[in-house]
């Protein structure tokens, strides 16, 4: 039935497509219409494929090795309509289908009942909800509202994310840190609401900002689905269990314990994301100050308290239940940017603080484990103050014996610094789902190269991650668009990790080395 | 666009109707010092390999090999333009306060062409074409690419084996310092400081549609340009250096300061009027883009036409820069370049521009002078580029579309 509504709706878009092609014949639809479609009506899009196949060896649990992780088929259809002078209408499709990991969850809800997968462990859209649809209307001059499903990012880093949380992150889509892999509008959920921006003073591009996104249709976020198994890009994903073990001996001393986590989503419009900002510029220095109030921002902050035990199954066992904690959450947010002409170089940097952002925490070590309770947080949960910056540069330079061709070809550097400060530390804070510590200040820096070669038909692009706790990632990747056609696009893209450590940085990736071939045509 | 072209005969008379005599004999006097040669080229010539000579001089050197080998087209009758009424008045009204200052800064400039007399003699001529070049008229605001059919600057880049791909952007111009036309003159409040602002934004394909840039230059000679990017795929603004100036913008062949043949502040470079010459070019450009060969950057039934130029010699104050010289060739009325050269560090020669004009009418009826297609050629590498950036001008544009605000609202094919 649901195949059935697909091909109808197809049918609707390619009747929409055809109209707004040239047409020889008079219009069905009458000349005004005919006139509307070709006036005001453009069509584009892409169809893309992407396969995937793991390097890694996995380990002795779940072989992964040269196993194909990812064959995706994805067409977006997409509409600007010009309703007006002020008024303009973009709406767009997405839908994707992956067959072979439909077949691969149907058989590991079968054949592992007892490790409860979820069900969002393949990524499928086939919805008729439109991907994108955002309605811009310009009342005045200086205001300017969209309405609609939309995508907001603010902030200036590249690659890992610091306010770019309004739009959750789909866990289940891509692998983590892979930022040469997809665009930001193919690995955030787009949610609902409206962005309103008032230019208060346009010269100085000084602008008002305000967003509000109920989340009525999204009780349901794939962050808080993925997360703490993460879906198939979970770290181990056959080894989800160890969460329960933090607190076997401490509670009962039976030697096994089985999780009962619940998860208090939102109900439909209980979702409220806000937030509001400033932007101006004095002189050189371009900034904004702003407040974000969300829910559940990012699923690496996600948080489990314990409410409670109760006798297992068996004699030696124990139910702990786990209540997953979704707290809203303040974000008082900065970013700045600024030419340095010297250095031939733009500093950017953003700024978030969280106020009583809530963590795990354990005492170490437990009773003959890694981790157990902890005497003065019994629900395993404590609320501290953070700080998380980044500060980084983009440059463009010359290497010129690397470019023999056009030797003003400009090499593109990007490097930033990320840093987490957790104020008034307590020893024993540890993510959500290990023993791993986490520490009061934790850092990582990315950098990212990119070029363009022969008339920028090959385009290679590099991005790094590096925690100094000893945990690397490479994401390297190379595009080739042919001479003689623009619209289509052949990338291959890896994402390696090293570092091994299941439940820290991106050493906990170390299984999910990948390699992906990518191939787009544009519409 | 036929009648465009037949029409633009009679607008050439009609420019006199519009009270513009004091300016032309300005202009008509500085034709007559000129000690150009004498063209021996004749309305219906034709000009190829077999009297290649005749234009030698007139072109420039990369298109004279390529009449040797065997390219050719016809002469035609050349065709005059003059600036709108108001840019006359204002030269009139501020040319007379301005002058330069101890760096070739400009001082005293409000509006109109800062110097209307070039004494050739004179050792600060070079200096002064420059800024001539720098305000020649170009509405108070534009849209670059409202003339194509589709309304957007159309782009092809071409590779040595005749490869192409191409690219549609439009562009937004704003000079809210120096207006002659449009509500509050000569300047908008608040933007004293700013010369010009600019808005790219990309359409096609689709990958690249949405992506902007917003382009800040400022009065002060000192400071560089503001740059600020949009990148779709990141649904950010970024903010870049603008001063790798010679960054190839790939997969074209030019460079940031290449675009319009030269953006470079005025005040980083330094020049020297060589003289004044005759220079083939077409101002009546008969097709948009114009008619050309699949993988050939050259017009197939374009014709040309002779014009008056001044030559100017651009050298870098900064000895680092990409390009140790720069000659235009620019048009002794609209101060429009029609030639461009460049030379690398080795002293070869690399690139080569050249650009076709047509008629625009403004809105008020008046009729002028705009870009049709031109193109760009490395010589050295064999890739070139053609673009259509036929413009709308004065459009009454708000400053406040001049934002990073704007940028923030760009979809998916670039609509704002």
């Amino acid at each position: 039935m649901r195949f059935r509504r697909m091909i109808s709706f197809l049918d609707n878009l390619l009747i929409i497509f055809l109209m707004t092609a040239p047409a020889q014949a008079s219009s069905i639809l009458g000349e005004e219409w005919e006139k509307f479609f070709k006036e005001r009506v453009t069509f584009a899009g892409f169809i893309e494929n992407t396969t995937g196949l793991s390097v890694a060896a996995g380990d002795r649990k779940f072989t992964t090795g040269n196993r194909f992780i990812m064959n995706r088929f994805t067409i977006q259809p997409e509409f600007n309509i010009d309703l007006a002078e002020s008024a303009k209408l973009f709406i767009s499709w997405r839908f994707v289908k992956e067959p072979r990991y439909n077949s691969e969850a149907r058989n590991r809800r079968r054949n592992s009942p007892s490790l409860h997968p979820l069900d969002n462990t393949f990524y499928d859209e086939d919805s008729f909800k439109p991907w994108e649809l955002a309605l811009d209307v310009v009342p005045t001059d200086q205001l300017s509202l969209r309405f609609g499903r939309q995508f907001i990012s603010w902030g200036e880093t590249d690659g890992l994310r610091l306010l770019d949380v309004i739009n959750p992150q789909d866990g289940t889509f891509a692998p983590p840190a892979a930022a040469n892999l997809f665009n930001l509008d193919e690995t955030r959920v787009p949610l609902w609401g409206m962005r309103a921006i008032y230019k208060l003073f346009p010269a100085s591009n000084t602008a008002l900002e305000f967003i509000a996104m109920p989340g009525y249709d999204e009780a349901k976020k794939r962050v808080d689905e993925s997360a703490p198994t993460a879906g198939r890009w979970a770290p181990h994903p056959e080894t989800r269990m160890p969460l329960g073990r933090l607190f076997t001996d401490g509670l009962t001393g039976r030697p096994t314990i089985i999780p009962s986590i619940t998860r208090n989503l939102p109900d439909a419009g209980d979702n409220w994301r806000l937030g509001g900002r400033i932007v101006h510029t004095i002189g050189k220095l371009n900034f904004g100050i702003g407040y974000l109030y969300l829910y559940n921002p990012q699923s690496a902050d996600l948080v489990f308290k314990l409410t409670g035990t109760s006798p297992g199954s068996t004699a030696t066992s124990t139910r702990a239940y786990l209540k997953l904690v979704n707290d809203r959450t303040s974000i008082y947010a900065a970013h700045f940017n600024y030419p340095v002409e010297e250095l031939k170089t733009a500093l950017k940097g953003e700024v978030a603080f969280y106020p009583s952002k809530p963590y795990n925490i354990s005492q170490y070590p437990g009773n003959g484990y890694q981790a157990g309770p902890h005497p003065r947080h019994p629900d395993g949960t404590v609320e501290k103050n953070i700080l998380r910056y980044s500060i980084g540069l983009d440059q463009s330079t010359f290497i010129s014996f690397l470019h023999p061709d056009d030797p003003w070809r400009e090499f593109r550097l990007s490097f930033q610094l990320f840093q987490s400060i957790i104020f008034d530390y307590e020893d024993g804070i540890r993510v959500f789902a290990a023993a791993e510590k986490i520490k009061q200040v934790s850092n990582s820096l990315t950098f990212r190269v990119s070029t363009g070669y022969l008339g920028d038909t090959i385009l290679p692009d590099i991005f790094l991650g590096y925690d100094p706790e000893g945990y690397w990632m490479a994401n390297p990747a190379v595009s080739y668009i042919p001479p003689w056609n623009e619209k289509m696009r052949l990338s291959i893209i890896t994402a390696i990790y090293w570092g091994r450590n299941q439940f820290k940085s991106f050493g906990s990736f170390d299984e999910k080395d990948s390699i992906f071939l990518k191939m787009r045509y544009q519409f | 666009m036929e009648s465009t072209v037949r029409n633009q005969r009679s607008i050439n008379s009609r420019g006199n109707i519009y009270g513009l005599l004091g300016y032309l004999v300005l202009f008509f006097s500085l034709s007559l010092q000129s000690n150009a040669a004498e063209v021996d080229l004749k309305p219906g010539d034709t000009v190829g390999p077999q009297n290649w000579e005749r234009v030698k001089g007139l072109v420039g050197e990369n298109l004279l090999n390529r009449i040797k080998q065997g390219y050719t087209f016809q002469i035609k009758p050349p065709t005059t333009y003059q600036p709108p009424r108001e840019y006359v008045e204002a030269t009139k009204k501020y040319a007379g306060g301005v002058r330069l200052g101890a760096d070739g800064e400009l001082l005293n400039h409000f509006g109109g062409l800062p110097f209307p007399e070039v004494d050739p003699r004179d050792p600060q001529a070079g200096q002064k074409v420059a800024w001539n070049y720098y305000w020649r008229w170009r509405g108070d605001d534009y849209k670059a690419g409202g003339g194509t059919e589709i309304g957007q600057v159309i782009r092809y880049a071409i590779e040595k084996d005749g490869s192409e791909r191409r690219a549609d952007f439009v562009s937004y111009f704003l000079f809210p310092r120096t207006r002659v036309t449009l509500g509050l003159k000569p300047v908008i409040p608040g933007y004293e400081h700013i010369d010009s602002i600019q808005l790219r934004i990309d359409h096609y394909p689709r990958d690249t549609s949405g992506t902007a840039t917003l382009e800040i230059r400022y009065a002060d000679p000192n400071r560089p340009d503001d740059l600020y990017l949009y990148i779709p795929t990141l649904r950010r603004i970024r903010r870049a250096s603008t001063t790798q100036r010679c960054l190839t913008l790939a997969p074209s062949e030019f460079n940031l300061d290449d675009i319009n043949f030269f953006s470079g502040k005025i005040t980083d470079f330094n020049y020297r009027l060589l003289g004044e010459k005759k220079a083939l070019t077409n101002y009546t450009q008969e097709n948009v883009p114009y008619n050309r060969r699949q993988g050939d950057y050259l017009p197939v039934d374009e014709k040309w036409e002779v014009q008056n130029v001044y030559v100017l010699e651009i050298t870098p104050k900064d000895p680092s820069y990409c390009t140790p010289k720069k000659i235009l060739w620019i048009d002794k009325v609209a101060w429009e370049t029609t030639w461009g050269m460049t030379w690398d560090r080795k002293g070869e020669y690399w690139k080569e521009m050249a650009l076709f004009r047509m008629p625009a009418k403004l809105p008020d009826g008046q009729v002028v002078w705009q870009e049709g297609t031109g193109y760009i050629v490395n010589v050295q590498n064999g890739r070139s580029s053609v673009l259509t950036t036929t413009r709308l001008y004065n459009q009454d544009l708000s400053p406040s579309l001049f934002t990073l605000a704007t940028m923030l609202r760009i979809m998916r094919g670039g609509t704002i």
